[in-house]
């Protein structure tokens, strides 16, 4: 009865399940759960093979003999039906359920119990079984004859027990078949009419009821430590065999292990396994798990391509659980990049991943066609025989080129179809997606390891976008290179940390390399001193901040050199010496670096090369990657191209020379600023045309480098001292017109008279007087209008000197001269050194000047004469001083100047005398010494002179 | 009489069982289902299940010849199983409800065998 409820459910839902004994525990079970299976169980049981019952399988075979399976087979052969039919018999006893349970439930625990136990524990088990049995079947053999007698025939197929009583009934079987079919009619009925929760309640209560029998959980929940193999194991060996035929090896193992299965010779060998694969360390052997080597020895011989009179290796004991490792493959995400494996035609290409499915084996990736739409080629595959195409040998495939929908319409409409809004087309059979293929591939012919994708090959994705906008994903591009790790090397000296393992936080500097193995010695921490090996995949380069590094391989920023600014575990974030930007590395891509700014070219081209895009267009390289490059073109665009998009390279062209905003010259290396504008200022790298490409180190954008035209830059200082001015003929100097308009010309003081000829200067002797060499002799050599070259005595050296700086010596005497001043060089006087004969002259009439009171004197004595009369009246007037001066200066007619005064120095002195002489004898003398002589006017002689102060101090103020 | 040998012909159809990790040809798990997991898997008749619970990426093949006295058996955890050829590593991974209802109504305990369980150990 305990089989009821599960013949249904399994009925209901899905026939398999219910016959398909499994694992060797099971079938204890189903001893008990299929008595009155059908005959159609046996079938499965056949096929299925289930070694679990490996024990009492052979014994079948060779006490039960063959016939019920022969019995089995044939039935299975009629009609599903049948086996319908037979389930549904026991339907009929679903009421007899409980006992059925009780004694499930006491052998779950049973099992639970006995997993493990030998056959003669099983045996006896099972006998004990019989007598529940027993008492089952009278139940049942009231009810229904039939059941009865398939359950002993079942039971007679299993265990040994049950034979005789299984083969009468077996052979009577078919007489019932008309019944059952009848019947299977009815249960159905039944069947359809039962509600669905009914049927979900009996298939929960069997198989939890079964998953617990299974045992499943116990067989989880040890640990692999205790599985590890111990003396009482067999022994591994490995065994030579021919690269990349592992699998068939094994096959053809098993292939013999089944032929010779129950026969005499029968294999003695427990297992057999490879780890065989293209990139596995490990191909080239096949291990084999047996007792003594010589049964190896017999199992594998003859067997093709495999080598067991070669050397076979025994396997340690604590080594074999390292040949079953396995390791999980990195999952695929969405965005990465592989390489294609599979169309043949797309082998190699680079592809990527668009969306991985459930169960992660298969991919949808996008990758860029080879299509050539010609119906030549096309028509070509076709009609060539399959075969030609097979060896995969694709022979010349188209190039990679993005879909375009008008070739294919243009060529093969019929095989076009697809919506243009969303870009999406299937043509040929193959769909594509904004001109990419899309395809989904299964995980085996993708390349996920050692991608390696190039930027070049990246861009071509990122720039296929509609928008034209650029996609790059740089993690998911990160991400697929840090998964290769054929590029990490490490060689003697790095500093390298573990950081995975045993060893983990042990830092040391690399001693030796030895393929994966590195020897370290630790230099920090407890083991520090030490030299210890580690295998290098848990190792990473150890770098501090500050230190100065170079990127090698893997990365797009490959060569780029720069210092450490942050770490953050394997991530090191540089800034670059080039360009000043901070880029981020894993640091199995540094290395320290001795070389300081790194590449900077690429091929033939480098850094702040004039390169040619097209025929109109020029351009300044401004940055260099590791395969293209970014150029300032004349505009002032940046773009980046592959050098394969550069016409050609233009030489620096010396002689090339522009004319700034002014018409002045500008060449190469001048200095010059962009008027107006942002007023940059910058050095000329290149002139070309009207354009000069400058650099400055006021700017890390673009590498320093702008771009402008030359007519809008102004001069600041030219390459040499070379100045605008001194570059040829100073054609203001020498206008005349210009000369008198210049800008100082009418207003300032007046400029000293041009001199013209070979200056007087050249070749004479000087002592200079300031700067540097002040106090120093030498020969003027050269000169300019202010300046002058003076080949020194002391030193041999000339020097620039202005000219106002320099005395002049004579040769032979040393004595101070004046060159100028011989030879009536009127006017030189500009400069600073004849003016001092100026100077002196006119401290002449300074000195007349304080001398002006002697004719004051003489004037006032002489004055006293005429302003004797009316003295009273205007006696202080400055007029009449005047006029009584000039009165009694007769004699000085001639002297325009005198009425000058003080500038008219020079005679100045003369005229005093003059006129003091007439003055003092003629006016003062005369009429006073008559009037004093008459004696009428001597009081008043005595009164002038008593007054003469008073009126002297009545002037002073009025003054 | 032999079974499980596959033509090299014909490996390239060989799945493997994501739960047990036996090593059949597709025909074989369409017409028989999974000798060992066909009572939770129900692999029989049904191309989906078996697409989605069997991989055809797998690698390490083993002949298992005698389940019950291996140790790569018992390390493998084949030791119930039928005889046959498993594999080492299957990747792929069972679909979600096929895991919960292994797990909830089966109480079995799912090791996957794609590498992920053994960095646990």
């Amino acid at each position: 009865m305990a089989s009821a409820p599960f013949q249904f459910a399994g009925d209901s839902e899905s026939e398999d399940d219910n016959f398909n004994p499994a694992p060797a525990d099971l079938s204890d079970e189903e001893d008990g759960a299929d008595h009155d299976d059908s005959p159609a169980h046996k079938k499965d049981r056949r096929g299925s093979s289930p070694a679990a019952d490996n024990d009492h399988d052979e014994d079948e075979d060779e006490g039960d003999g063959d016939e019920p399976v022969r019995t089995s087979k044939k039935r299975a052969r009629e009609d599903d039906d049948e086996e319908e039919n037979a389930a549904d018999e026991e339907e009929e006893d679903v009421e007899a359920d409980g006992d059925g349970d009780e004694e499930e439930l006491e052998e779950d625990d049973e099992e639970e119990e006995d997993e493990d136990d030998e056959d003669v524990q099983h045996r006896h088990r099972r006998k004990r079984r019989k007598d529940h049995r027993a008492a089952f079947f009278d139940i049942e053999a009231e009810v229904e004859d039939e059941d009865e007698a398939e359950d002993e025939e079942r039971d007679g197929e299993e265990i040994e027990d049950f034979i005789e009583n299984a083969h009468p009934d077996d052979i009577a079987e078919p007489l019932h078949d008309d019944t059952r079919h009848r019947e299977l009619d009815r249960r159905r009925e039944i069947e359809a009419s039962m509600d669905a929760e009914k049927q979900a309640e009996i298939l929960k209560e069997r198989y939890g009821k079964r998953a617990h029998a299974r045992g499943y959980n116990d067989m989880a929940v040890v640990p692999k430590r205790l599985l590890l193999p111990s003396v009482d194991d067999p022994g591994i060996w490995a065994v030579r065999c021919k690269e990349g035929k592992e699998r068939d090896v094994i096959f053809s193992i098993m292939r013999r292990v089944e032929e010779r299965a129950g026969t005499k010779d029968e294999l003695a060998i427990t297992a057999a396994f490879e780890r065989g694969g293209p990139n596995s360390v490990m191909k080239g052997y096949i291990y084999v798990e047996a007792r003594r080597q010589n049964d190896i020895l017999i199992a594998l011989d003859g067997v093709l391509d495999v080598y067991p009179r070669t050397k076979m290796i025994l396997v340690e004991i604590k080594d074999m659980p390292d040949l079953l490792r396995v390791t999980k493959t990195p999952t695929l995400e969405p965005g990465a990049w592989v390489r294609l494996k599979r169309p043949a035609k797309h082998a190699g290409d680079l592809a990527q991943v668009l969306d991985v499915t459930e169960n992660g084996l298969e991919a949808r990736v996008r990758f860029i066609p080879r299509l050539d739409y010609g119906d030549k080629s096309d028509s070509f595959s076709m009609a060539a025989p399959p075969q030609r195409r097979r060896p995969g040998m694709p022979g010349p495939r188209p190039p990679q080129r993005l879909f375009s929908e008008i070739e294919a319409r243009k060529r093969n409409p019929r095989y076009l179809s697809g919506n243009p809004q969303t870009n999406t087309w299937t043509y040929m059979g193959e769909e594509f997606e904004n001109g990419f293929q899309v395809k989904d591939i299964k995980i085996q012919h993708l390349e996920v390891k050692d991608v390696n994708p190039t930027l070049e090959e990246v861009t071509k994705f990122a720039s296929g976008a509609e928008d034209g906008t650029e996609n790059l994903d740089l993690k998911a591009l990160a991400a697929s290179l840090k998964d290769s790790n054929s590029s990490v090397t490490y060689v003697r000296g790095d500093v390298i940390e573990v950081y995975e393992g045993e060893q983990r936080g042990v830092v040391g500097r690399a001693v030796n390399v030895q393929g994966d193995i590195v020897t370290l010695k630790v230099t920090e921490g407890e083991l520090a001193g030490q030299t210890i090996e580690v295998p290098n995949k848990g190792l990473r380069k150890r770098f501090r901040t500050g230190d100065h590094v170079k990127v090698i391989g893997g990365s797009r920023f490959r060569d780029e050199v720069g210092m450490v600014v942050k770490i953050v575990e394997d991530r090191v974030t540089l800034l670059t010496d080039q360009t000043n930007t901070e880029i981020t590395v894993f640091s199995k891509d540094l290395r320290e670096a001795s070389d300081i700014g790194g590449q900077g070219s690429l091929g033939q081209y480098s850094l702040l090369d004039l390169v040619q895009l097209d025929p109109t267009t020029v351009g300044c390289i401004v940055k260099v990657d590791r395969e293209s490059m970014v150029v300032l073109d004349q505009n002032g665009d940046t773009k980046q191209v592959m050098p394969s998009q550069i016409a050609n390279k233009l030489p620096k062209r010396k002689i090339a020379v522009a004319a700034d905003r002014n018409g002045s010259e500008i060449r190469i290396d001048d200095v010059v600023r962009e008027y107006g504008g942002q007023q940059r200022q910058g050095k000329i790298i290149h002139i070309h045309r009207s354009f000069v490409f400058l650099h400055s180190n006021a700017t890390t954008e673009n590498a320093g480098v702008f771009v402008t035209r030359a007519g809008n830059v102004t001069t600041i200082a030219a390459k040499g001292g070379r100045t605008t001015a001194n570059s040829g003929p100073d054609l203001s100097t020498m206008n005349p017109a210009l000369k008198r308009m210049g800008p100082n010309g009418p207003t300032g003081p007046m400029q000293p008279p041009k001199s013209f000829g070979r200056d007087r200067a050249l070749g004479q002797t000087v002592s200079i007087r300031k700067g540097g060499y002040k106090g120093l002799m030498g020969i003027v050599k050269d000169t300019t209008d202010t300046h002058a070259r003076v080949e020194l005595h002391g030193k041999n050296k000339i020097v620039t000197v202005p000219k106002a700086d320099l005395v002049f010596k004579d040769k032979i005497t040393g004595k101070t001269i004046d060159i100028y001043s011989r030879g009536g060089r009127g006017g030189f006087g500009g400069g600073g050194y004849p003016g001092g004969g100026d100077r002196m002259g006119s401290r002449t009439p300074m000195g007349a000047g304080s001398g002006e009171r002697t004719p004051a004197w003489g004037a006032k004595s002489v004055a006293r004469t005429p302003a004797w009369g009316r003295a009273e009246g205007s006696g202080s007037r400055t007029p009449a001083w005047g006029d009584g001066s000039r009165t009694v200066n007769p004699y000085d007619g001639s002297r325009t100047a005198y009425g000058d005064g003080n500038r008219t120095a020079y005679g100045g002195a003369t005229s005093y005398g003059g006129s003091r002489t007439p003055a003092w004898s003629s006016s003062a003398k005369t009429p006073a010494h008559d009037g004093f002589g008459h004696g009428s006017k001597t009081p008043a002689w005595g009164l002038g002179v008593h007054a003469w102060p008073e009126r002297l101090f009545v002037f002073a103020r009025t003054v | 009489m032999s079974e499980n040998y596959v033509a090299p012909a014909q490996q390239r159809w060989l799945r493997a069982c994501m739960v047990c990790s036996i090593v059949m040809t597709y025909a074989r798990f369409r017409d028989e289902g999974c000798p060992n997991c066909e009572e939770f898997l129900h692999l029989q008749g049904s191309p989906d299940q078996i697409d989605s619970c069997t991989s055809q990426v797998f690698e390490g093949l083993i002949t298992l010849a005698d389940p019950a006295n291996s140790w790569v058996a018992k390390w493998q955890r084949l030791d119930k199983y039928v005889r046959g050829v498993y594999a080492t590593k299957v990747s792929g991974q069972l679909p979600d409800d096929v895991r919960t209802t292994l797990e909830e109504e089966y109480r079995i305990t799912y090791i996957p065998r794609d590498g992920s369980a053994t960095e646990a150990d």
